[in-house]
C-alpha cells in the first residue's frame, strides 16, 4: 500500500519539480521549498517540516510566512500545526507519521483568497526492520559431494519499506559472499559448506531506517546433516527360517561422517511397523541380520540413517524391499472339531471330523497334507484307524462310542504338534450356563457362565439361520480360561445366527446351550400378509403367516394389526409375535374393512399388504332364523293343500281330472257278439261298420254356424297346431290321463285359451262316461262330453298331414281316441295316438264329431292308419296288456242311466266295465 | 602453557583435533576424488611420476615421532599455508585454462582449497592454545610460480595433489598424536608412533 502511495507521491513530486523548473527557467518564479526533501519517516515518531519562502516572492507578490497554508492531499493541516518562524518560514508539526499522509504541500493565499501551492513533498512512513529470529540451518545431503546448507528465519514485523535480508557466515579467518535470499524474506540456501570447522551465520536486515541482524549461529555444518538414506536394499533369506539378512549401501562418505541406522520392517499386508532395537543398528555398517522373524513369511523391510553420535538429522526411510523368511514345520496343530449324525441309525454315527486351515503364523509353510488318527477308546484292542487328506474334514461312520480323534498338519519341513479330541459317546457332562450375546465393535460377542468342573475348552459353533439355505455350521475354539469371545467369521447384519456353546471336558463334553442373536438388526424386509380366515356381521377372524427368518431382520417383538373402514379412522391391535390368527371384534355389518398388519423388530416395522374385506349383514342364525319359519309355513300350506284336496278329491277329480274310461278295459265282444274280436280293418267298411255304430253322438252344426265353426273353431286349432310345432307334446288330447293334463287345461295353457272357450261353448260334444272303469263301479251314464278335444285331433292331424292341413279342418269331424293307460308311451306325445280319419271317409262321417270305439277295435284303426310297423308291436302290447287286466265282462243293465242324466243328442248304449261300448 | 592446562582449552584442543582429524580425512578422501577428475580433465595419465615440485612441501619426515607438537603444527601450518596459496593458484590457472566451462573440476578445487584452508585456521587455533603464536604468512608462502609451460602446470597440479593427499594422511596421524591425553605428548613424542 505505502509502495503505491509512494508512487503517486513521487509523480506529483515529479510535477511539483517541473513545474518548480520552469518557474526557475523564467517562465513561473518558483516562491520558496519543503525542508526536508521526501523523507523516510518511521512510524510513529513526530515530524517538523519547513517551507521557506523566496525572498524575490516577498517584493514581488507580498507573500509571507504567515499566509502559508499546509496541506496533506487535499486536507488543511491545522493552524495549531504551523509555526512562523520568520517572514519567510513556517514549520509544520506533527506528534505522530501515522496521520501523515502524502504529498504534503506548502501553499498560501495569494491576493487574499486565491490559494496558491509553493512546493510538496513526499512522504514515505514505515518501521525500522526487527531483528531475525529463529535463526536453523540444516544441511540436506543431495549427493555423495554436495551439501548445501539452507538457512530460515523469522524476518520480523512488516516494514511497509523495502527490507533487505542477508544471510551471512563466515570462518574467523576468512569471510565468505552472503547469501541473498530469492524471492523470499526468510530463508536462504548456501550452496557448499565445509565440515568440520564452525562457521558463524547470521541475517542482517536493512531498510531505509535502519538495518538489524540476527543473533550469530555458531555451528559445525557437519552437526545439522540430514544425509541420504541408504540406497540399493537387498534381503536375502538366511539360513534359519527366522532371519533374514539386508544389505545396503552408504551414499555419505564415512570419511564425513559415521553413521548409525534404523531397520524397521512388517508382515507384508500389515500396516505396523516393527523396528529392530536401535542399539543393534547404532554403528556403520552395510548390513545387518534381521532375527526372531515368522518362518515362510513376506516382510517389507526399509532402513535410514543419520549421524553416529546422533547429531543432525534422520534421513528419510529407504525405499522398501520385501523378502521371504523359509519354511519351518508347523508350530502347532490345527483345532478340530465334530459334528456328529445319529439320525441314520441309533447304533452308529456319521462323524463329519473338521479342522481349521492353521494360519499362516502356525503352518510356517505349505501344509501339504493332514494326517487323521481315530482310536476307539471302548476297544483298546482295535488298531487306531489312520487317513491322510488334504481337505480340512473328513467324514467317517463310526458305530456310537467314545473316540479319540488326533489330526496332524504336514508341510515340507516337518508335522505338527498332534490335536485332540475326545468324542464321547453322551455329552453327559455340565453345559454352561446363561449363554448371552452382545453385538459390539461391529464384531459379534458371546459370553458365557462357566460351568463348576474344569473346562478344557470351548467349542462355539453358529451357522445363519436361513429358510433359503441349510444351517452352514462354522465354529471356533476358545481356551477353557475365558467365558466370552468374540466371533471370528464373517458376521453379517440382518442376519440370524444361532450360536452354540460346548464345553469341552479332560474326560467328556456338556451339552451345548444356543441362543439366536443378530449382529444388527432392521426393519422386517416385509410385513405379513393377511386374510380372513371368516368373517362375520361383527367380527373378522384373520390369519397370517410369520414371516421367514430371511425377511424378519431382527427379532418380531410384536405385530400391530391396522384396520379401518373407508372414511373410518384407523384402528390398530397389537398382537403377540407367536400368534398366526386374530379376531377383530365390534366391527360394522356390512361394511368395507381394510385391514393391513405390520411386523415390528427393535429397529421398527414395516407393513403388509392391504386387505379388504366386508362384515356380512346377517350374523349367523338370522338368516336360519327367518328361512326356516318361512319354509315350514309354506309346506304346512301345501300340507293342508293336499288334504283339502284328498278330501275334496272327488270334487276336484270331476271337474279336473275326470275319470276317462280306459277303452283297453272294455269287453265289446260281450256287449256285440257278432262284431269280430279280430281286428282286422282291411277297409274303410271294415273299419266302420255302419252296423257297427249303434252309440253316437250327433253334433248338429246348423249352416248358419258353419262359418263361426270354420273361422271360431279353427283359429284355436290353428293355434294350438302352432303351438304344438314349438312345443310338441305340451298339448293333450282326450287321452288326458296319460298326459297328465285335461284338455281344458291344455286348451286353456295356450293363448288361445279364451277362444278355445268359445269353441267348445259352440260346439257340442257327446261324451260316453264309463263307469266300468278298472276298479270302478260300472255305470252307465250317458252325459254331454264337455271335452274340447276334436280340436286337439285335427291339430294331430294337420301336424301328421303336412300341406293337407286346411282340407283336414274344414272337415270338422274327428275321431277321439283314448289309447288307455296299458298305451302310454312317455316318449311319445299323446296326439301321436289321436288318428285322424282318412278324406276318403270324411264324408261318410261327416256329423259325426267324435267316435269312440271301444276296447281293442279301436287300436288297429289308429295305429294302421300311422304306421304299420308298429302295428304288429303295438297290437301285441295291447293284448298283453289285456291279457293281464282282470276282465270281468258285465253287462250294463244293472246300472241304466235315467233318462234326465241322458244328454238329447246321445244314444241309449250299453257300456260293459273296463270299456267303450261302440255307439 | 598455562592455556593449555585449563580444563576448557584442554577439550577446546580435543575437539580441534577432533574434528581437525575428520577435516582431514575427508579432506584426503576429497582429494582423492579431485585427483581422478583432475587427471581425466587434464589428460594426464594417472599413473604418471611427478618429480618434487619446487615450493611444494613434501609430507615425509624424518625423524617424525620424535617431533613435538609444536613442530608438526608449525609444519603442517606451513605446509598448509603452502597449498592454500598452490590451490588458489591452480585454480585461477584452471578457470584461465577452462574458463567456467569446467564448473565440476572448478568446484572441487575451490572445496579443496575451503578445506585446506579451514585446516590451516584449525593448526592456527591449536597453536593459539598452545600459547605458541602464530607465525606470519609473510615469508611462508610459496615462491613466485616459475614460467611455466602449460603441461608443465597440469604436472605441477598433479604433484601438489598427490602431496595434499599424502599431508592429509600425515596430519590426521599428527593431530591424533596431540590429542592424546598426555600432555607430555607434545613435548615428548611417543617413540612407537611413526608417520
Amino acid at each position: 500500500m505505502f509502495s503505491g502511495w509512494n508512487w503517486v507521491a513521487h509523480g506529483l513530486y515529479l510535477l511539483l519539480n517541473i513545474c518548480s523548473l520552469e518557474v526557475s527557467g523564467g517562465l513561473v518564479q518558483s516562491c520558496g521549498h519543503i525542508i526536508p526533501e521526501s523523507p523516510v519517516l518511521a512510524l510513529g515518531s513526530n515530524f517538523t517540516a519547513l517551507c521557506i519562502l523566496n525572498e524575490s516572492c516577498l517584493d514581488f507578490g507580498n507573500i509571507y510566512a504567515n499566509q502559508i497554508i499546509w496541506k496533506i492531499k487535499n486536507r488543511v493541516v491545522p493552524r495549531e500545526q504551523y509555526r512562523e518562524i520568520n517572514r519567510t518560514v513556517s514549520s509544520v508539526t506533527f506528534n505522530d507519521t501515522s496521520s501523515l499522509g502524502t504529498p504534503l504541500t506548502c501553499n498560501i493565499l495569494a491576493d487574499g483568497q486565491i490559494e496558491q501551492n509553493i512546493y510538496g513533498i513526499t512522504v514515505t512512513v514505515g518501521l525500522p526492520p526487527e531483528k531475525p529470529k529463529n535463526l536453523s540451518c540444516i544441511v540436506h545431503q543431495v549427493s555423495k559431494l554436495s551439501y548445501p546448507m539452507t538457512c530460515t528465519w523469522n524476518p520480523g514485523r512488516h516494514t511497509f519499506l523495502d527490507t533487505h535480508f542477508r544471510l551471512k557466515y563466515r570462518w574467523p579467518q576468512e569471510n565468505f559472499p552472503d547469501c541473498i535470499p530469492k524471492d523470499v524474506n526468510n530463508s536462504c540456501k548456501i550452496t557448499d559448506v565445509q565440515f568440520f570447522v564452525n562457521l558463524e551465520v547470521w541475517v542482517e536486515a536493512a531498510n531505509a531506517l535502519g538495518k538489524a541482524e540476527s543473533d550469530p549461529l555458531v555451528l559445525d555444518p557437519i552437526e545439522i546433516v540430514k544425509p541420504l538414506s541408504p540406497h540399493n536394499l537387498s534381503v536375502n533369506s538366511g539360513i534359519l527360517p527366522t532371519v533374514l539378512k539386508l544389505s545396503w549401501e552408504n551414499r555419505i562418505s564415512a570419511a564425513v561422517m559415521k553413521l548409525k541406522f534404523n531397520i524397521r520392517y512388517r508382515i507384508v499386508g500389515d500396516t505396523n511397523w516393527m523396528q529392530v532395537p536401535p542399539e543393534d543398528t547404532a554403528s556403520p555398517r552395510t548390513s545387518f541380520s534381521v532375527q526372531g522373524l515368522r518362518p515362510y513369511t513376506e516382510y517389507v523391510f526399509s532402513i535410514r540413517c543419520m549421524k553416529e553420535d546422533g547429531v543432525g538429522y534422520w534421513s528419510d526411510w529407504s525405499e522398501e524391499k520385501t523378502g521371504v523368511t523359509t519354511e519351518d514345520k508347523p508350530s502347532k496343530g490345527p483345532a478340530i472339531w465334530r459334528i456328529i449324525d445319529a439320525s441314520h441309525s441309533p447304533a452308529s454315527w456319521t462323524v463329519r471330523l473338521m479342522w481349521k486351515a492353521l494360519e499362516p503364523f502356525e503352518a510356517n509353510g505349505v501344509v501339504l497334507q493332514y494326517e487323521v488318527t481315530v482310536r476307539a477308546k471302548s476297544s483298546l484292542s482295535s488298531p487306531p484307524q489312520k487317513y491322510n487328506v488334504n481337505t480340512t474334514n473328513l467324514t467317517l461312520k463310526l458305530p456310537n462310542g467314545t473316540y479319540e480323534v488326533t489330526v496332524i498338519a504336514h508341510n515340507r519341513v516337518g508335522a505338527s504338534p498332534p490335536s485332540v479330541l475326545l468324542i464321547p459317546a453322551s455329552n453327559s457332562k455340565a453345559p454352561v450356563k446363561n449363554v448371552r450375546t452382545l453385538p459390539k465393535d461391529g464384531k459379534l460377542w458371546i459370553g458365557w457362565t462357566a460351568p463348576n468342573s474344569y473346562v478344557l475348552k470351548y467349542v462355539i459353533e453358529w451357522c445363519l439361520v436361513s429358510s433359503s439355505s441349510d444351517c452352514i455350521i462354522e465354529w471356533q475354539n476358545e481356551p477353557g480360561n475365558v467365558q466370552g469371545t468374540y466371533l471370528k467369521g464373517d458376521i453379517k447384519p440382518f442376519k440370524c445366527y444361532l450360536i452354540t456353546v460346548y464345553p469341552l471336558y479332560a474326560d467328556g463334553q456338556g451339552s451345548g446351550q444356543s441362543v439366536k442373536a443378530y449382529l444388527q438388526q432392521d426393519r422386517p424386509s416385509k410385513g405379513p400378509t393377511v386374510q380372513t380366515k371368516k368373517v362375520g356381521k361383527a367380527e373378522a377372524v384373520l390369519t397370517w403367516n410369520h414371516l421367514t427368518v430371511d425377511e424378519q431382520n431382527g427379532f418380531i417383538r410384536s405385530y400391530t394389526i391396522f384396520y379401518k373402514t373407508i372414511d373410518g379412522n384407523e384402528t390398530a391391535v397389537t398382537v403377540d409375535p407367536s400368534k398366526t390368527e386374530y379376531t377383530l371384534s365390534s366391527l360394522t355389518s356390512d361394511t368395507l374393512y381394510t385391514v393391513r398388519m405390520m411386523a415390528y423388530t427393535d429397529e421398527g416395522g414395516r407393513s403388509g399388504p392391504d386387505f379388504t374385506f366386508t362384515t356380512q349383514k346377517f350374523g349367523k342364525g338370522e338368516i336360519e332364523a327367518i328361512v326356516v319359519p318361512v319354509c315350514l309355513a309354506f309346506l304346512l300350506i301345501v300340507l293342508l293343500g293336499v288334504l283339502f284336496c284328498f278330501n275334496k278329491r272327488d270334487l276336484i277329480k270331476k271337474h279336473i281330472w275326470p275319470i276317462v274310461p280306459d277303452p283297453s278295459k272294455s269287453n265289446i265282444a260281450q256287449w256285440s257278439p257278432q262284431v269280430p274280436a279280430k281286428h282286422n280293418f282291411s277297409s274303410k267298411d271294415q273299419m266302420y261298420p255302419e252296423g257297427s255304430f249303434t252309440d253316437v253322438s250327433v253334433v248338429e252344426i246348423e249352416a248358419d254356424d258353419k262359418k263361426s265353426f270354420s273361422e271360431q273353431d279353427l283359429k284355436p286349432f290353428d293355434l294350438l297346431k302352432k303351438e304344438k310345432s314349438t312345443s310338441e307334446g305340451h298339448s293333450s288330447g282326450i287321452g288326458g290321463s296319460s298326459c297328465m293334463s285335461s284338455p281344458r287345461q291344455s286348451v286353456s295353457d295356450s293363448d288361445e285359451g279364451e277362444t278355445t272357450q268359445n269353441t267348445s261353448s259352440t260346439v257340442q260334444y257327446s261324451t260316453v262316461v264309463l263307469n266300468g272303469y278298472r276298479d270302478q263301479t260300472p255305470v252307465q251314464v250317458f252325459s254331454r262330453s264337455e271335452s274340447t278335444q276334436p280340436l286337439l285331433d285335427s291339430e294331430e292331424r294337420s301336424e301328421d298331414h303336412a300341406g293337407g292341413g286346411d282340407s283336414t279342418t274344414q272337415g270338422q269331424q274327428y275321431f277321439k281316441q283314448n289309447g288307455g293307460q296299458d298305451e302310454t308311451n312317455t316318449d311319445r306325445p299323446c296326439f301321436e295316438r289321436t288318428k285322424q280319419i282318412t278324406p276318403a271317409n270324411k264324408g261318410d262321417l261327416v256329423g259325426f264329431v267324435q267316435l269312440q270305439i271301444s276296447g281293442q277295435s279301436s287300436q288297429p284303426l289308429g295305429l294302421g292308419l300311422e304306421k304299420n310297423t308298429q302295428e304288429a308291436a303295438l297290437s301285441h302290447v295291447l293284448q298283453t296288456s289285456t291279457e293281464g287286466q282282470t276282465v270281468r265282462p258285465e253287462t250294463v243293465e244293472g246300472n241304466p242311466l235315467s233318462v234326465d242324466e241322458m244328454p238329447k243328442s246321445y244314444l241309449p248304449q250299453t257300456v260293459r266295465q273296463g270299456g267303450y261300448m261302440p255307439q | 602453557m598455562a592455556a593449555a592446562d585449563s580444563p576448557s582449552a584442554t577439550l577446546q584442543r580435543r575437539d580441534l583435533c577432533s574434528r581437525g582429524i575428520r577435516l582431514a580425512g575427508k579432506m584426503r578422501s576429497d582429494v582423492i576424488d579431485l585427483l581422478d577428475t583432475y587427471v581425466e580433465r587434464q589428460g594426464l595419465d594417472a599413473s604418471a611420476s611427478v618429480a618434487a615440485v619446487e615450493g611444494v612441501p613434501v609430507a615425509a619426515a624424518e625423524r617424525w615421532d620424535e617431533q613435538t607438537g609444536t613442530q608438526r603444527l608449525l609444519e603442517n601450518l606451513a605446509a598448509y599455508r603452502a597449498f592454500r596459496a598452490l590451490l588458489a593458484q591452480m585454480l585461477e590457472e584452471q578457470r584461465e585454462q577452462l574458463g567456467e566451462a569446467d564448473a565440476v573440476l572448478g568446484q572441487a578445487l575451490a572445496a579443496v582449497l575451503l578445506q585446506v584452508s579451514a585446516f590451516a585456521y584449525h593448526l592456527e587455533e591449536l597453536l593459539r592454545l598452545e600459547s605458541r603464536g602464530t607465525p606470519s604468512e609473510e615469508g611462508a608462502g610459496p615462491p613466485p610460480p616459475p614460467h611455466l609451460g602449460l603441461f608443465e602446470r597440469k604436472l605441477r597440479g598433479l604433484g601438489v595433489l598427490r602431496e595434499l593427499a599424502q599431508w592429509a594422511v600425515r596430519s590426521a596421524r599428527d593431530l591424533r598424536q596431540l590429542a592424546k591425553p598426555s600432555p607430555a605428548s607434545s613435548l615428548a613424542p611417543s617413540p612407537a608412533e611413526s608417520p
